[in-house]
């Protein structure tokens, strides 16, 4: 098994502290650090996220190699800003306005993490400027709404309306998800993608981050 | 064959389709559970009955006489008193009142009590209470009468119980605590099953229903068969139903085992077999309603996991067709032309022994 195998292996046994040892090895090796995101980190958490869609692995695991992750990003994290790789993303996550209820977001910001986003998590009752000011300060690409009741999810309407009128060139792009949210809603609403959970939100952003 | 065919949505609207799109839905429902469950897809000529069935023009649809199966009681007496917001219509009776009207005016093949919370947590302290109350009904039922309640994991956890909760742990990336709280809670859940059922089958308990188990994930649902085992060694006259909670084990925790076999992520025709070695007497298979789809598509992916299900199991299998759940629409109070073709079909097709 090469080093990118081990690494790989070891972050889908939600190994955090031989996921850090072996990034330290593969930089002592003077491993390129995209290359050990790549095919060491992304990799893994690729592998991951197939094994979870088939149920094959649940929360728990995902969470723990998520956490498996981030301690080789840390790691990584300041090769690859000296050798001026841009980072995959940022995403502005949060529950919107008048809904309290964050723990999926939260869910979702842990796997977006780990799946090596840089997440801005504007917390829970958000207002919807709060959400696109923040996009526009921190250069983010996607914004990401949740919603647990069916009162607040107009929020999520409104959100991408003020996008509407000010988003230069459509650069930044709207998620949605939460238990009472649909793909239909999404469409309605006119948001670019629809999250059903933590693993097809990641997989959410990177196809909207693609698309441009 | 009327050009357009009038069914239901998983959340109960009424639409129509036509021939095609039913059977497209009977296809991709079947489909969808043969993929998730590593199952065989329904064969075409049950693809084409369970068209038949929701087709037939009748409001109502049933077996053929001697088809007939057990249908083995969920609370359905409940429903006589508890309110129209707990799915019941609110008439002012007793429990026991509502028991025998469910026994005697309704045909009932068994009866069953349980606290207006459903919960075992709650029984315990009130357990001397509930032990006079089915005493003095059992007095007066003919047919075979249990207790019934969930064992609802989640009240275990803070701020309902002892336990730090999950909820909270694993969000904030403590998965080891938020696993050693599930496994601390399963283990109060167990002591508390054991108690109510040891404590009823003192009064002579006809049968004991673990209803809804694994709710709160494959925790809920090991303490649920700890529990069962326990008590088929300690009261082994007790007849005890497990029923499951959906389709599909949730891994909260992800990695507990009973006889070594892993839960999270069993499907019918696996949980069958763990129920079965903890020692139940009917497996009550639950297969949950996506509100989205067509009950065409749903009751072709129940019924495509219940034939699995029955396949396996050495014990009968009584498939749950409440609100929600087999196919049934989720709405409190389940429209008959819904309810009667998926009892058929289940029946049928899925050759359920029960109900």
């Amino acid at each position: 098994m090469n080093i990118f195998e081990q690494i790989s292996d070891y972050l889908n046994q939600g190994d955090e502290d031989k996921v850090a040892e072996l990034t330290d090895r593969a930089i002592a090796q003077e491993i390129a650090a995209k290359t050990i995101l790549d095919e060491g980190l992304i990799a893994g958490m690729e592998i991951m996220g197939a094994k979870f869609k088939k149920h094959e692995v649940f929360l728990p695991e995902v969470l723990l190699a998520a956490k498996a992750m981030h301690a080789g990003m840390t790691k990584l994290k300041p090769l690859l800003i000296r050798e001026g790789i841009p980072a995959k993303g940022k995403v502005v996550l949060g529950t919107v306005a008048g809904d309290l209820h964050d723990i999926g977001k939260n869910l979702v910001g842990i796997m977006l993490k780990g799946a090596g986003y840089e997440v801005i998590d504007i917390g829970h009752d958000a207002k919807p400027q709060l959400f696109i000011d923040t996009a526009k300060k921190e250069d983010a690409r996607v914004i990401g709404m949740s919603a647990l009741l069916t009162t607040t999810m107009p929020m999520m309407r409104k959100v991408v309306e003020l996008l509407k009128e000010d988003n230069p060139g459509g650069k930044i792009k709207t998620m949605v998800g939460g238990a009472p949210v649909s793909k239909d809603y999404a469409a309605e609403i006119g948001a670019d993608a629809y999250g059903y959970d933590g693993a097809n939100a990641v997989q959410c952003v990177e196809e909207l981050i693609a698309g441009g | 064959m009327k050009d357009k065919i009038l069914i239901r949505m998983g959340d109960g609207e009424r639409v129509t389709l036509s021939a095609d799109e039913i059977k497209e839905d009977i296809r991709a429902g079947t489909q969808d559970a043969a993929r998730r469950g590593r199952i065989p897809e329904m064969t075409a000529p049950e693809q084409e009955q369970l068209f038949e069935i929701m087709a037939d023009p009748s409001r109502v649809v049933g077996v053929s006489p001697g088809e007939e199966v057990i249908v083995t009681d969920d609370g359905c007496s409940m429903s006589f008193y508890s309110g129209q917001d707990g799915g019941g219509v609110g008439v002012p009776m007793s429990r026991m009142q509502a028991i025998l009207t469910y026994e005697r005016a309704c045909g009932a093949d068994t009866t069953s009590m349980g606290h207006s919370d459903y919960s075992y947590k709650p029984v315990k302290p009130i357990i001397n209470y509930e032990m006079n109350e089915y005493y003095n009904i059992s007095m007066m039922t003919t047919a075979p009468f249990f207790y019934g309640a969930q064992p609802n994991l989640g009240l275990y956890y803070r701020p309902d119980g002892p336990c730090p909760n999950p909820a909270e742990l694993l969000p904030a990336g403590k998965i080891k605590e938020a696993r050693a709280a599930q496994e601390e809670a399963c283990e109060h859940l167990k002591k508390d099953l054991v108690f109510v059922g040891k404590k009823l089958a003192g009064v002579g308990c006809e049968g004991l229903n673990f209803d809804t188990c694994g709710s709160a994930g494959d925790a809920d649902f090991l303490a649920a068969l700890l529990a069962l085992r326990e008590l088929r060694q300690e009261v082994p006259q007790m007849p005890i139903i497990m029923g499951s909670s959906g389709e599909f084990v949730i891994g909260m925790h992800g990695e507990v085992t009973f006889d070594g076999r892993r839960l999270a992520g069993m499907y019918p025709h696996e949980q069958v077999k763990v129920v079965e070695a903890a020692g139940a007497c009917i497996y009550g298979m639950a297969v949950n309603t996506n509100t989205s789809e067509s009950t065409a598509w749903n009751l072709a992916r129940a019924v495509t996991f219940c034939k699995a299900a029955v396949e396996a199991a050495d014990i009968p299998v009584h498939v749950n067709v409440g609100m929600g759940v087999g196919g049934v629409p989720m709405m409190e109070q389940p429209p008959v032309d819904s309810v009667s073709r998926v009892s058929k079909s289940l029946v049928q097709i899925g050759k359920a022994d029960g109900l």
